[in-house]
């Protein structure tokens, strides 16, 4: 399954860079996440409740960044495993460019899906796919935005 | 010769009795193993690879077995040293191989579904969430998913244990096949691919395994439609005497062939009550029945039919592959269905020459094996396709090109170009009928007006041959142990009713309903005079049981052969006590007559109590057995060969891509009929069938292995609103092998339905050029073949 898309974003690419790689904009912009924790320079750890069409799971996963152009472009890639529903893998070029002062972010991604999830699911991903995207940059968008703001007012 | 069955005597052989236990069964009174619930018993699920093909490189049972309610988790490591293992392959299939198959995935993992570990807890649900707390890594390896890659030689093989993805090859060639096509006046062509489907039983599988250490008996409920083959499995693999090992199988939801094949998870059941001394019950939901059940079909067919000037079939050329799963299924192999498919090409069709060649591959996919017509529906598509696209290019109606090259009625006995040695079969009587039955001129004009009207409605015909009643040569010669006859126990109660134990079993098709009116009428009692019992391997002699068509025509022979054995006896004991020849005297309205007469002598009720409790009175030295017991093996040709033909009036809506099916006709020759209701249900039953998997039913993959649809939200079977009226006539043609003179009808239906179906559709289109040949010929594929929409062959082709 592909996916596509772009966001625009009021700050400029190397805000949007930053919160891009800080746990908690992170944490708190990815739809059902639980906890999530920086591995290393480039990883993450994560564990994200999901529901995909009749099938509820919790996945455990990491997420990988390379190929990093800071502050334009980096590959992301990671694979979740949420048990007995199955498993979540993919990964996504995401491209920052400068549209005024703020940011047009877009990303390509590749997603595929097993065992229960796919056997149960596949008729839904893409829309339940596209809806957590659209989800994850709206609340990417509102942290930025009150991050952002409150770095302002100090 | 034995004494032929006599159809002019009163009898209740070729009556339309009720199925017996219909009544029992609307009243909610069926007994089915997922509503067994014993004391004490324990509930298993399975935690299954995600993936179609990996190495297991960590799994931690700790957290499981710390969940609530549960009594054990076991992984490889606990329950496959319990049994040995086991490998699907038969001798008489000559260089077949597959990797052996143990109860849990060890290291390896090779199909999405694949069991990994089972838990064991006080409630099912108790153990799915125990099943969470598996903690489970695979590391992935390259999935064998489709055709290209189990042919493309640089790919590693579905399993490690595999020198390659080839299971096994098999050639069939006549010495003029290829003169033939060098010398045809015309030759058609196609290539057909036929999709993965499962039998969606309404019952999924289900086992309750119950191991007593204290008398050492091992007692499996289970829904099955082989007990005895299955007492012999557990036995042998788990080291017991067979004589410990009992299986039950009383109401089965459905069985269609798809529960008569060994699974990890009934093994599993077994090996955990084995191990627990207490009873473990496993019942398939139907996600696990769509990864675990399995599938059937997955062919590619290229097909070639050499044809002389008159439209005379000369020869066909055949190359059949198949994709089966990462190992053959054990017993029967996941190579019988291909192996059929070679062999049943132009069966119905006098053609002297043929070269079939049969791959059959490895895949990372749920195994495949027999399913209701195992091949028929492949061998018959593809033949009766090349069949209408010569009548095409001859200018011959489709009718008048089958009369010409059927095998004559009067050329028995003879033997196709593939092997198979026909006794009798009935194809230019069954022709004839049919277009009688249908009006075949009469839709041809109705079609021919319709057309003017933009309304596109088609006519498919199909001339099937059905395998039934095999005896040893079938998987036995291989080295299976899968009996091929039946055995009996026919008594008279000391009330003076009769019962009967027999091996065949009861899977909804009324075989109970059959054994007592062969019974009755052999003990001159009526059919509800009998009771028959099957489906318990402690109850009744050990027999092949259900499967291949052979409940009436083998198990119907032992019931008849064990009835005139006691109605001998039973005249001996009469004899002694009338002071009467027995041979004077039969059994008649429930009594014993004078054979002459018809006289009333003594009535059967009389008799047993007699034998019964005053055997005293009887002359010194009389045998006053009640009971007899009988096997039966045919013997004569290996395989009891039927016929028949087959007729689809469809419309397609061009625009929707939409099929309409408006009536379905069968002619069809099972010999003796026995009870024509149930044959006609049979029929029935048996063309819905054919026709989901012409429509319908498919499987689908992605090319990582991954199952897209596994319930029935996504997977469509074939509901009762769709379905067209099925009109039946019959063609009688008794087999000499036996006395009962019955043949197998429960597969011809699904045999040929769906060839029908496909030519009507073709027929359908003919006007726009297009042509279908892939199954399931859903309205994407449609709207393809007319141009509309992508017109690309859909992935599913590879």
């Amino acid at each position: 399954m592909e996916l596509t898309g772009s966001h625009s974003l009021t700050q400029p690419p190397e805000t949007v860079w930053r919160a891009l790689f800080d746990p908690e904009v992170l944490a708190r912009a990815i739809p059902g996440c639980e906890t999530l924790a920086q591995t290393s320079d480039d990883a993450f750890a994560a564990t994200v409740k999901l529901k995909i069409g009749p099938v509820s799971a919790r996945f455990k996963g990491e997420v990988e960044l390379a190929d990093k152009e800071p502050p334009f472009a980096c590959t992301l890639s990671g694979k979740g495993s949420g048990g007995i529903a199955g498993f979540a893998k993919g990964a996504a070029r995401v491209t920052l460019a400068p549209e005024g002062t703020g940011t047009v972010l877009s990303y390509t991604a590749e997603a595929a899906l097993g065992g229960k999830l796919a056997a149960l699911g596949s008729r839904l991903i893409q829309a339940t796919a596209a809806k957590l995207a659209d989800e994850f940059f709206t609340r990417f968008a509102d942290v930025l935005n009150e991050t952002t703001t409150t770095a302002t007012t100090d | 010769m034995t004494q032929r069955f006599a159809p002019d005597r009163p009898a209740h052989i070729g009556q339309p009795h009720l199925r017996r236990n219909a009544l029992r069964h609307l009243a909610g009174r069926g007994a089915y193993v997922s509503d067994l619930a014993l004391p004490r018993m324990v509930h298993a699920a399975f935690l299954r690879s995600p993936m179609a093909h990996g190495r297991i490189t960590a799994l931690d049972l700790d957290e499981a077995r710390a969940a609530p309610g549960v009594i054990a988790v076991y992984s490889a490591a606990d329950l496959n040293p319990m049994c040995q293992g086991w490998t699907g392959v038969l001798s008489h299939f000559a260089g077949m191989t597959s990797p052996a198959q143990s109860i849990l995935a060890d290291q390896e993992v090779l199909w999405v579904g694949h069991p990994v570990a089972m838990v064991i807890a006080r409630t099912r649900a108790e153990a799915e969430d125990a099943c969470e707390k598996i903690l489970l890594d695979i590391d992935d390896l390259p999935a064998v998913a489709g055709f290209a890659p189990a042919l493309d030689p640089d790919m590693p093989a579905a399993a490690e244990a595999s020198a390659s993805n080839l299971c096994f090859r098999a050639e069939l060639k006549t010495e003029g096949a290829a003169a033939a096509f060098d010398g045809a006046a015309l030759v058609v062509e196609g290539e057909w691919r036929f999709g993965r489907h499962t039998a969606v039983t309404l019952e999924p599988r289900a086992v309750v395994a119950d191991y007593d250490p204290a008398s050492g008996q091992l007692t499996v409920h289970h829904g099955t439609q082989t007990p005895f083959q299955f007492q012999d499995v557990y036995a042998r693999q788990f080291g017991l005497p067979d004589n410990r090992v009992r299986v039950i199988s009383p109401d089965v939801g459905g069985s269609f062939g798809m529960k008569l094949h060994l699974y990890h998870e009934e093994m599993a059941t077994v090996a955990a009550s084995l191990k627990l001394h207490r009873p473990v019950r496993f019942v398939a939901d139907r996600l696990e029945s769509f990864t675990s059940d399995i599938h059937a079909r997955d062919h590619k067919v290229k097909a070639r039919m050499a044809l002389d000037g008159q439209g005379q079939v000369l020869a066909m050329e055949v190359l059949d592959r198949t994709l089966i799963g990462p190992y053959s299924t054990y017993p029967r192999t996941s190579v019988a269905e291909g192996n059929q498919v070679i062999r049943l090409m132009g069966a119905p069709y006098a053609m002297p020459d043929y070269h079939g060649v049969l791959e059959v591959l490895f895949q990372n996919k749920v195994q495949t094996s027999q399913y209701r017509a195992v091949g028929h529906p492949i061998a018959v598509q593809v033949t009766e396709a090349l069949i209408d696209l010569a009548a095409e290019k001859l200018g011959l109606d489709p009718f008048e090109m089958r009369a010409r090259n059927v095998v004559a009625d009067d050329a028995y006995p003879c033997a196709s170009a593939t092997g198979y040695r026909f006794e009798k079969l009935s194809h230019q009587e069954s022709l004839r009928r049919l277009r009688a039955l249908m009006d075949y001129d009469g839709l041809r004009a109705e079609q021919a007006a319709l057309r003017e009207k933009g309304i596109h409605r088609g006519i498919g015909l199909a001339t099937f041959v059905e395998i039934t009643n095999p005896g040893a040569a079938f998987y036995g010669v291989g080295g299976a142990r899968i009996s091929a006859q039946d055995g009996a126990v026919v008594r008279l109660t000391p009330g003076g009713e009769a019962h009967c134990a027999i091996s065949v079993t009861e899977q909804g098709q009324g075989t109970e309903t059959i054994i007592a009116q062969i019974v009755a009428d052999q003990l001159g009692l009526t059919p509800d005079q009998v009771k028959v019992v099957t489906g318990d391997t402690d109850a009744t002699p050990s027999g092949g049981a259900t499967w291949a068509c052979r409940g009436a025509g083998i198990g119907g022979e032992t019931a008849l052969r064990a009835g005139r054995k006691l109605a001998e006896q039973l005249c001996r004991i009469a004899g002694a006590i009338l002071q009467a020849a027995p041979e004077s005297l039969a059994l008649r309205g429930g009594a014993v007559v004078d054979a002459a007469t018809g006289a009333e002598r003594l009535a059967l009720a009389e008799l047993a109590r007699i034998a019964t409790y005053r055997p005293d009175t009887l002359p010194e030295g009389t045998d006053n057995s009640l009971s007899v017991a009988q096997h039966f093996a045919p013997q004569g040709y290996p395989f009891g060969f039927t016929n028949g033909v087959q007729a689809a009036w469809v419309e397609v809506d061009t625009e929707t891509g939409l099929v309409k099916l408006l009536k379905h006709w069968v002619v069809e020759d099972c010999g003796r009929i026995i009870n024509p209701l149930l044959v006609d249900e049979q029929i029935r039953g048996g063309v819905v069938q054919g026709l989901g998997a012409a429509l319908y039913e498919e499987c689908l993959y992605d090319d990582a292995g991954q199952l897209l649809n596994g319930s029935l939200a996504d997977y469509l079977v074939p509901m009762a609103g769709e379905m067209p009226d099925i009109l039946i006539g019959h063609v009688e043609t008794p087999t000499e092998d036996t006395i009962l003179g019955a043949k197998g009808v429960g597969e011809a239906g699904t045999a040929a339905a769906g060839a029908a179906v496909m030519n009507a559709v073709n027929d359908a289109l003919r006007p726009f050029g297009a042509r279908l040949c892939q199954t399931p010929m859903t309205p994407a594929r449609i709207l393809a073949a007319l141009g509309i929409g992508p017109t690309e062959r859909d992935e599913t082709w590879n």
